[in-house]
């Protein structure tokens, strides 16, 4: 059962500060949330059913965030260097890398914490000719089938699809695993290979302006009924009670 | 050829596509009925691919889904069969320039493109008038996806981006039997109760449409108490419109401080049983 993980490397959203009228996106990257729960998901399979995880990345290929993945479990990792990117040309660059591996089944968060679009898993599997199950909250495997209950809002799916087969899962599918430091150390002798992909996106970024909104940030300490009082009454002032 | 399809399973969507192509001959797809556009294509079923294959077959110029789970989904495979570039989440739209939500909430990028693409839109409260629509049946089939199972999570009645006064519990809330006081205190405010994402989607205790944030409502109201919440970037992306914010938290260092007009230090239940209290007498 051989799986490829599509990870990306993203700033720390809960880092990312408005400094002035600019956004500060200079600060450590991590892995992207949900992409974690997806790489845990491969490595559980792999654990289960043999057969190799390979991570994929792409955009920002920083080392220390590919050892964190390795560290978990994936066998090895493609790191594709992209200095501008979309959801079109990161496809294009994980279905050219990815091309002679024909895995069973790709792996990918349900969106990403730097642009929450969502939209990548389906585009990719379509590039690729394959089926495509998305917001998977628990994924069983048997033979050459997967059966995937989707977290769909207000109902939950069942769906049933054969191998090979594109699957997007939800934070809530597992608990991403803490590598143990055996595993930190092996993680740097795991293979890492580098790729370059510079098409030119076609969805260019123009300008991002920080979204604020100041808040009065005013804090109401002590007993907590004098404390409501004080809240009342600036509700009142407010005019929203 | 089609030049302007529209797809969702949401007629708001629907509407708010055609606000942006108001002059445009459109067309469409969606499982519920409409009287917005020139066409409607009208589903007996959604399924995933089959819709994405169907909207091909158009061979659209433009493609306009709206942003449910499955919208996107679609509105993704659509991209990916036609290989042309995709704008999800778009909030303001003219020509070629799409305005977007990033950094989970805390930027809003300007976004150049071209036609032919695919975008996926939020809602917007527009005045579209009603017109002919010739409407079509189509009969969907199953292809690579077999659905077996649908379990309802129990829809409740609420439009959470419609409330104007939101209480919505957190992890702070402790226990699932604990979210009756906060269900007392919008009950005692004439509000609308919501939760945050580790409340719905992760434990359960309220049901998941009632999820606040990111990837879940995006409210607006005049007052939003958030009691137990800490203020992860996700969540307040979605209360970013809010008037007013009020937290409850045990944590003065919480995030949420920083992104809130008034922050009671304190123990949310006894917040919930004082303040209902007060807010009955008056």
């Amino acid at each position: 059962m051989n799986t490829v993980t599509c990870f990306k490397i993203v700033p720390d959203d809960t880092l990312i500060k408005i400094v002035g009228d600019k956004l500060d996106l200079n600060v450590p990257p991590k892995i992207s949330t949900y992409d974690k729960n997806a790489i845990e998901e491969a490595v559980r399979i792999k654990e289960k059913f043999g057969g190799k995880a390979i991570g994929v990345t792409a955009g920002n290929t920083d080392r220390k965030s590919i050892r964190e993945a390795l560290a978990m479990g994936l066998d090895e990792v493609i790191a594709i260097n992209m200095k501008e990117q979309d959801v079109m040309s990161t496809a294009e660059a994980v279905a050219e890398a990815i091309s002679s591996i024909k895995p069973d089944i790709i792996l990918t968060g349900e969106s990403t914490t730097d642009s929450s679009g969502s939209v990548f898993p389906s585009y990719l599997a379509s590039l690729l000719g394959y089926p495509f199950i998305t917001y998977a909250k628990s994924i069983s495997i048997e033979s050459n089938k997967v059966r995937v209950e989707r977290n769909l809002t207000t109902f939950q799916e069942v769906v049933e699809a054969n191998l090979p087969v594109v699957i997007s899962v939800v934070g809530e599918i597992n608990t991403p695993r803490i590598p143990a430091v055996k595993q930190i150390l092996e993680s740097s002798k795991k293979p890492v290979k580098t790729i370059d992909f510079n098409k030119q996106p076609k969805v260019k970024i123009a300008k991002v302006s920080p979204y604020v909104i100041s808040r009065k940030k005013v804090v109401i300490e002590g007993k907590m009924d004098e404390a409501v009082d004080k809240l009342l009454s600036y509700l009142s002032q407010e005019g929203v009670l | 050829m089609a030049r302007v399809v529209i797809y969702s399973e949401d007629v708001d969507y629907i509407k708010t596509a055609v606000s942006y192509f108001a002059n445009e001959n459109t067309i469409a797809i969606s499982n519920k009925e409409s009287h917005f556009t020139d066409e409607l294509h009208l589903l007996d079923d959604i399924k995933e691919d089959f819709i994405a294959n169907y909207i091909v077959s158009l061979n659209p110029e433009i493609v306009i889904t709206g942003s449910t789970k499955r919208d996107k989904t679609i509105a993704g495979a659509v991209a990916g069969l036609m290989k042309v570039p995709i704008v999800p989440d778009v909030i303001e739209l003219s020509g070629n320039v799409a305005k977007r939500v990033v950094y989970s909430g805390m930027g809003i990028a300007e976004i150049e493109f071209s036609y032919p693409a695919v975008l996926t839109i939020t809602k917007k409260p527009v005045d579209v008038k009603e017109k002919e629509t010739k409407v079509v049946k189509v009969q969907t089939r199953e292809e690579k996806i077999k659905r077996v199972e649908v379990k309802s999570k129990g829809e409740s009645s609420v439009d959470l981006s419609s409330a104007q006064i939101i209480v919505s519990v957190g992890r702070g809330i402790g226990s699932k039997e604990n979210i009756k006081y906060a269900e007392e205190l919008a009950n005692a405010l004439g509000a609308a109760l919501g939760g945050s994402r580790p409340i719905t989607a992760e434990l359960g205790w309220l049901p998941e449409d009632r999820q606040i944030g990111l990837s879940g409502n995006k409210v607006k109201p005049k007052l939003y108490i958030a009691l137990g919440i800490s203020g992860q970037p996700q969540h307040l992306a979605g209360i970013k419109d809010a008037k007013i914010i009020v937290a409850v938290n045990k944590d003065k260092n919480a995030p949420i401080v920083e992104n809130a007009d008034y922050t009671i230090v304190g123990d949310a239940i006894e917040f919930c049983k004082v303040m209902t209290e007060k807010v009955k007498k008056k």
